[in-house]
């Protein structure tokens, strides 16, 4: 899998793309917004997180001539411009994704590969599974150990959600506008109870605990 | 009061412009007095004076000097004293008077016209005189003049121009004291409102004009310039109260990373080391949270409105309803919704579920284990009221303003979040053309955002 990092600042540029190669994509990384256009043309990428502030060319902009050119690479817009308008901005200027900084890396990660599969270069599948626990979502099915496990409708998203991201932390609101289709930040534990339902249905008969709740960031279903 | 100052006065100027326009108006009806009154009767003396004395020519040229003199002592025993009194001359050549019963006459003649003053003794004193008369050369030398008494017009003229002079004098004057006495006035009471907005200008925002109490103009000026002084002081002490809260706000968590990044540095067991980690990102989260709630709210008081579109409203309350309701079944407390099908407003999707979300979360964090909320959505005169109503302790009335302030947490402490839920949810009302307003559920509390539909 392929990446270009556009973002200009530096520790931020290098947090994001020891973490992505960590992951075993292989990145590219230009801090310039007329290096990034040229980039861009030169090279295929499966998907292009770019920071919306950049020295030279605005990262709009750089979007809007990518559009322009037919070329349909999935983008995640980084920005710290944060509201309602700057992301509707973003995503009508032919982003795909746009995430507010600070943002934790897991968050980062999670919208990159939900990209990188929006574009089918991961094969759709209709199982998900992790240790004992399967889904199956053509009959729309979680079993654990064998034994099938009731879910509500929102139940079977958030978990669907969570399979797909196994072993990775999601934040909150990650689960809010992936689950809910909402895109705030909650700011009571609102969520933690949907996730605690989850949790007992999945997890209270069973051994190891696979829904883990990771202090200051959100949840990761793992099973070590 | 500096003298160029007070030549720049708008009220001196008025005054000035009101004079001329005073004395122009006093001229003007004595002109009409003098046109009526002197102008036009000395115009019907003449055509008097004419008729008699082309009848009198006439006598001359038909019958002699004998028959003009006797026509001469007629005319003058026919007067009247309701008549004008007639005079005449009738010189021979070489200037001779022949008949007179005038004292007094130019003696040398060139104008037709005259008009001329003389005094009589006819009654041991002397009068004064005016008097119109024609002069006329006749055939074979003889001089006419036939005149008039007009002594009646020549005073009335003379009072006339006495009235105009005193007149025009004593209004300049009196307009001229007037225009100063209101100058002066005007300019104290202008005086106090510059007073006053210098004060402000200099820092003291609790300057006031200070009323006169007579309900004036000015007063109302005043009453309405202090009125606006006081929502700006009142805003300033609210935007300075949400900085220092702010600053307040944001050290308490700002301490506590601190104080878990330090005692991180010393950790050296791997538990401790994750159990510090996790605490810190946990304050890092809050403090982001709690500044994405303030940017959000600055950026719902001005900014762009790109978001905005039609909304499903019927929608997001189920949503809202179901995202909340294992934390109000957790609790436990009873959840009634009332939500009526196809409600629809204009918005931005995202912001109204998380007013709806917002005002939830307060009734499930302020009631009670055992009670009850609910939520209604319903269109009630033509428009769309979404209510959320609790049985927790309510808010008192005289707080009801302040409970949408940032940070204001009603003495509830840190239980109750950051304070700012329901300040977002007012300013995404306003936002929205829709009406916040908090009542009493008796028991309890009531908020209801009104939409427009």
């Amino acid at each position: 899998m392929h990446v270009l990092v556009v973002e200009d600042d530096e520790r931020v540029a290098g947090h994001v793309v020891k973490g992505l190669k960590g992951e075993g994509w292989l990145v590219d990384h230009v801090a310039d917004g007329r290096q990034a256009l040229f980039q861009v043309a030169a090279e295929t990428y499966d998907v292009i997180v770019l920071d919306r502030m950049l020295p030279n060319v605005d990262g709009l902009k750089i979007l809007q001539t990518m559009r322009a050119a037919g070329d349909s690479t999935p983008v995640l817009i980084l920005s710290a411009l944060g509201d309602v308008d700057n992301r509707v901005k973003g995503l009508r200027a032919g982003g795909d994704d746009y995430l507010t900084k600070p943002f934790a890396f897991s968050e980062l990660l999670a919208r990159v590969e939900a990209l990188s599969r929006r574009k089918g270069v991961v094969q759709e599948t209709t199982e998900l599974g992790l240790a004992d626990l399967q889904m199956n979502l053509l009959s729309r099915t979680v079993t654990r150990r064998g034994q099938p496990i009731e879910l509500t409708t929102r139940e079977f998203a958030l978990l669907e959600y969570l399979l797909r991201n196994a072993g990775r932390v999601v934040s909150r609101s990650m689960l809010l506008e992936a689950v809910w289709d909402y895109n705030f930040d909650p700011q009571t534990n609102i969520i933690d109870q949907h996730v605690s339902r989850l949790r007992a249905k999945i997890d209270k008969d069973f051994e190891p605990p696979l829904l883990q709740t990771v202090r200051g960031m959100g949840y990761s279903l793992r099973a070590a | 009061m500096s003298w160029p100052r007070f030549l720049r006065s708008l009220t001196l100027r008025l005054t000035l412009v009101y004079m001329a326009l005073f004395c122009g108006s006093v001229g003007l009806m004595l002109g009409v007095t003098y046109v009526g009154g002197v102008w036009r009767p000395l115009r019907q003396v003449e055509a008097q004076i004419r008729r008699d004395s082309d009848a009198l020519a006439a006598t001359y040229r038909a019958q002699g000097r004998d028959a003009l003199i006797r026509a001469l002592e007629r005319r003058a025993a026919a007067a009247t004293a309701k008549t004008r009194y007639p005079y005449h001359v009738l010189t021979a050549p070489g200037g001779a008077v022949v008949a007179a019963n005038l004292v007094d006459w130019p003696r040398a003649g060139g104008r037709e016209w005259l008009r001329y003053e003389f005094g009589t003794y006819a009654t041991g004193t002397e009068e004064e005189h005016e008097a119109v008369v024609r002069d006329l050369p006749l055939p074979g030398g003889y001089r006419l003049l036939v005149g008039l008494d007009t002594e009646d017009l020549d005073e009335r003229e003379d009072l006339i121009f006495e009235a105009l002079s005193w007149g025009a004098g004593m209004s300049a004057v009196l307009s001229v004291l007037g225009g100063l006495v209101m100058t002066y006035a005007v300019s104290q009471r202008l005086d106090r409102i510059n007073r006053a907005a210098r004060a402000v200008i200099a820092g003291d925002l609790s300057g006031r004009v200070a009323l006169h109490g007579s309900g004036d103009d000015f007063d109302q000026l005043s009453a309405t310039l202090n009125e606006m002084l006081a929502r700006i002081e009142g805003l300033v002490a609210s935007i300075s109260r949400v900085s220092d809260n702010i600053a307040h706000e944001l050290r308490t968590p700002l301490t506590r990373l601190r104080a878990e990044l330090e005692e991180l540095a010393e950790a050296d067991d791997p538990g401790d080391v994750r159990e510090r980690t996790g605490a810190a990102l946990e304050e890092a989260q809050r403090l982001q949270s709690m500044f994405e709630a303030l940017l959000r709210i600055a950026r719902l008081q001005s900014g762009p409105k790109d978001a905005y579109g039609p909304v499903d409203l019927s929608r997001i309350l189920e949503d809202a309803v179901e995202l909340h309701r294992p934390a109000a079944e957790d609790r436990p407390l009873g959840f009634i919704t009332r939500i009526a099908p196809d409600l629809s407003i204009h918005g931005d999707r995202d912001l109204v579920f998380q007013m709806v979300s917002n005002l939830l979360d307060n009734a499930i964090k302020f009631t009670p284990p055992g009670g009850a909320i609910c939520l209604e959505g319903r269109p009630q005169d033509g428009r769309i009221d979404v209510s959320v109503a609790d049985t927790g302790p309510g808010v008192p009335p005289e707080e009801r303003g302040r409970v949408l302030e940032r940070f204001y947490r009603g003495g509830r402490g840190e239980a109750a979040g950051f304070g700012l839920g329901l300040s977002l949810v007012a300013a995404a009302a306003e936002r929205h053309d829709a009406e916040l307003r908090l009542d009493d559920a008796a028991p309890g509390l009531k908020v209801t955002i009104r939409f427009r539909g």
